[in-house]
């Protein structure tokens, strides 16, 4: 359990530190200004750093993991998404995997079921809650460019009444930040929920996921329950945008643990499994072509060896191996 | 872990998210019960009185006026209660034309804070905003 509660405590401790330090320090130009341009700023380096670290490395061979009919003969039909031949559709595969998570949709579960019979059986939990966490998510930033533009641009208007389609409770309800909840407490719960899961879960896997928790209830409890106050925190939003070091007016503190906890996510982003974000782009086992059959992939790296080939062998032992009798090729 | 304990987790995670609706949608209404209690269901109807100060702190509207006019619309249009009462006892017709009686000075009250915040209110949808009347 200490795993779990030691996340837990620190993502409360966490949002205590601005909350604190904006009621009674009156810190708000350090957690309103200086500590998101620094996040902001470890987050796109660090990416940046990672990502390049990631590029450099080199892979000479095709090793994709396929499930399906790789490229052969004319008349075998080739399963042109499960064992891509060409670039594009390696792309297309990984365009898929990361839009609608196609192999955690294949996701399958051992169960032994009374004794020495175990079974095999699909699991799709994972996948759909999986789905629904990341594009929930996605929604979600995407809206919050109503604070970054003066007027955003038109599919993001487009999209933000999208998502209060349903017309309920004033302010609209937003159905991505209850998906975006709802989904990660199923994530967190799947984790407690099997002996397996729970025995290799991290606190490294905990701890985004109170994280992002947390930052959804600040979120959403100042949208509908402990109102801030909005002008100001446009304001602030569209000086950040701006690259403006002008102090914040004073908004509630709730806002400010809002903004410390994702400050907290972005600087934790580059040092953590959340960089599967753009790892799955260089994954080799899923961005290569499946084309070692018509291509031959040589190893840049490989030492020069001097080869001799069977001819020279003979021609210089020619003479001898025909005294001693044994057979050669060209007389 | 069994089907029953799954299917239970899902039941329990749908149950959560219909309940958290059903809350957000009492949230909305949650402000006039007070107001309800002090009135009267019979109450005549009174006539916005001219005043000088708001119905509420000014801090207070800027936060919750939307959830009050959701609250108004509800009570007036749906169960006949015009009155609304404020905490020192002054009482005001529950209408829109109650706060633009004074608000409309400035047709540009509503929508500075509005289009600056990039929020779009459904009033205008039916009633007629102060900047277009002011034309």
């Amino acid at each position: 359990m200490k795993k779990v509660l030691m996340p837990l405590v620190m993502v409360a401790l966490l949002a205590l530190v601005p909350y604190l330090g904006v009621a009674f320090g009156k810190l708000d130009y350090l957690f309103g200004v200086v500590i998101p341009y620094a996040a902001v700023a470890i987050l796109l380096l660090g990416i940046l750093f990672r990502m390049v670290d990631w590029l450099r490395r080199p892979v000479p061979f095709r090793i994709p993991t396929t499930c399906g009919q790789e490229k052969s003969l004319d008349w075998v039909r080739q399963d042109k998404l499960e064992s891509p031949s060409t670039p594009w559709q390696a792309a297309l595969r990984v365009l898929s995997e990361v839009l609608l998570f196609r192999s955690l949709f294949r996701n399958t579960k051992a169960e032994l079921h009374g004794g020495p019979k175990l079974a095999y059986g699909s699991d799709k939990w994972l996948w759909l809650g999986g789905l629904a966490f990341h594009w929930s998510l996605l929604v979600v930033v995407l809206r919050h460019s109503r604070f970054f533009f003066e007027e955003p641009p038109m599919p993001l208007q487009v999209l933000e009444n999208m998502d209060r389609f349903l017309d309920v409770t004033v302010p609209a309800l937003y159905l991505s930040g209850l998906v975006a909840l709802a989904a990660a407490t199923f994530l967190v719960l799947r984790r407690f929920r099997d002996e397996k899961v729970r025995i290799i879960s991290l606190p490294a896997d905990f701890f985004p996921l109170f994280l992002i928790i947390g930052i959804v209830i600040a979120g959403i409890s100042m949208r509908y329950f402990d109102k801030v106050n909005v002008m100001p925190v446009k304001a602030l939003t569209l000086g950040l945008a701006g690259f403006s070091l002008d102090a914040p007016s004073p908004i509630g503190s709730l806002f400010y643990v809002h903004l410390f906890l994702v400050c907290v996510l972005f600087v934790y982003f580059p040092f953590s499994k959340l960089m599967h974000m753009g790892g799955i782009f260089l994954s080799p086992t899923r961005n290569l072509p499946n084309n070692s059959r018509e291509k031959r992939h040589v190893n840049p790296w490989n030492p020069d060896i001097k080869f001799r080939t069977y001819a020279e062998y003979e021609d210089e032992f020619r003479e001898k191996m025909k005294k001693a009798g044994l057979p050669v090729e060209k007389q | 872990m069994s089907k029953f304990l799954r299917t239970a987790v899902a039941f329990f995670i749908a149950i959560a998210v219909f309940a958290g609706t059903w809350l957000f949608m009492q949230s909305g209404h949650g402000t006039a019960a007070a107001a309800h209690a002090a009135v009267p269901a019979a109450a005549a109807r009174v006539v916005p009185v001219d005043s000088t100060r708001c119905i509420a702190q000014t801090e207070w509207m800027r936060a919750h006026h939307m959830q009050l006019l959701n609250q108004w619309r509800h009570d007036s249009v749906r169960e006949g209660n015009r009155t609304h009462v404020t905490r020192d006892g002054r009482m005001f017709d529950k209408s829109l034309n109650t706060c633009l009686g004074c608000h409309a000075s400035n047709p540009m009250f509503c929508f500075m804070c509005h289009q600056y915040a990039n929020v779009k209110p459904t009033c205008w949808n039916c009633h007629i905003s102060p900047m277009e009347s002011n034309k």
